[in-house]
């Protein structure tokens, strides 16, 4: 008998273990996404790239922990109260902040482990399979006028002043 | 031993031709040169305190003093500038204004061929007094303005916008008088 419930027991475990490890991958995901990105550079030294994204697995999984490729750079994404939103962001300075498409890759824990081991090895980071990836666009943030005003008045000034000074010296000779 | 020289006195004409080939200016003339240096030496209070962000009350007798030195700068430069270029208007209008009196005056049979020329003469002067007296005033404006500018935002930029001020003023209105003083 004792024999018999320790089989069942084993095999109660070993069904929940896969089941368990079933339950930490996100089966057919599907992800919306938001995103926002700084438009006006005025008055600041950094542009910021938030992506805001919403997965939806089939197995209904929530509170999955995500990580972020962006351009080589690893980040993690920060999970918003909502169990599946997430929220991946990071920031460029104004002179070396790219515009157009960014592919941010999504990996979970088991696509991350590969991508680190992918990058230790100096293998190809693109080799490896992401869990879901999105795009990010960043059109361009505006730095201020291309002539700033005080140099179009003292041109203008100056401009002046010449015009003056050539009507004045016709009048002198 | 010499007897001394009684101081003749000049005559009505003697006078008149005198005052308009000298230094001074008349009276309106005067006026109209003090109105348009205090003008101009007032806009850059304007660009001090919008622009360079000086406060108005507190800084309001520095503002009160460097205008009305400014004013006296700029006034004596259009003075200057005047004077100059007065006497090559006339040499440069003159023909043309002679044209056009003779023209004008030649239906008056009664007149006489001197008051004819005083016309022509006072009308040259009349043209030359006026065009030098606008053009002396444009051209002064321009030189202060465009030194205020670049000496504000260029040459000064890192000062206290009070030191700002009061050299940029002063040195565009003292560089418009020094340069108006030359001949040429």
């Amino acid at each position: 008998m004792a024999g018999t419930g320790i089989v069942v027991v084993s095999v109660l475990l070993a069904v929940c273990a896969f089941s368990c490890a079933r339950a930490d991958s996100c089966g057919k995901p599907e992800v919306t996404t938001t995103s926002y990105t700084t438009q006006d550079a005025t008055v600041l030294t950094n542009i910021a790239y938030i992506a805001e994204i919403s997965l939806k697995c089939s197995n209904a999984i929530k509170g999955l922990p995500l990580y972020a490729e962006v351009n080589g750079k690893i980040l993690t994404a920060a999970r918003t109260s909502d169990d599946n939103r997430y929220q991946v962001s990071w920031t460029e300075e104004v002179k070396k902040a790219r515009t157009g498409n960014f592919n941010v890759n999504l990996f979970d824990e088991e696509g991350y482990t590969t991508l680190r081991k992918a990058i230790r090895n100096g293998e190809d980071v693109s080799s490896v399979k992401p869990l879901v990836s999105v795009t990010l666009n960043h059109p361009g943030a505006y730095n201020g006028p291309w002539v700033n005003s005080e140099f179009m008045a003292a041109a203008l000034a100056v401009v002046v002043w010449y015009s003056a000074y050539t009507f004045r010296n016709k009048l002198l000779f | 031993m010499s007897a001394k020289k009684e101081p003749v006195a000049f005559t009505k004409e003697e006078e008149l031709l005198l005052q308009d080939f000298s230094r001074n200016v008349s009276t309106k003339s005067s006026a109209l040169f003090y109105g348009n240096a205090f003008i101009v030496s007032a806009i850059p209070i304007w660009l001090f305190w919008r622009i360079h962000m000086m406060d108005l009350y507190s800084t309001f007798f520095l503002f009160i003093l460097i205008t009305c030195a400014s004013t006296y700068l700029v006034a004596f430069a259009y003075k200057n500038t005047k004077f100059v270029l007065k006497h090559k208007i006339a040499v440069k209008r003159e023909e043309a204004v002679t044209r056009e009196m003779t023209k004008k005056l030649a239906e008056d049979k009664k007149m006489s061929k001197k008051e004819k020329d005083e016309r022509i003469l006072w009308k040259k002067n009349e043209v030359a007094d006026y065009e030098a007296t606008t053009f002396s005033i444009f051209y002064n404006n321009a030189i202060f303005l465009a030194l205020i500018i670049v000496c504000s935002f260029y040459i000064l930029t890192t000062f206290t916008p009070a030191v700002n001020y009061t050299l940029s003023v002063l040195s565009a209105g003292g560089l418009l008088a020094l340069l108006s003083t030359g001949s040429q």
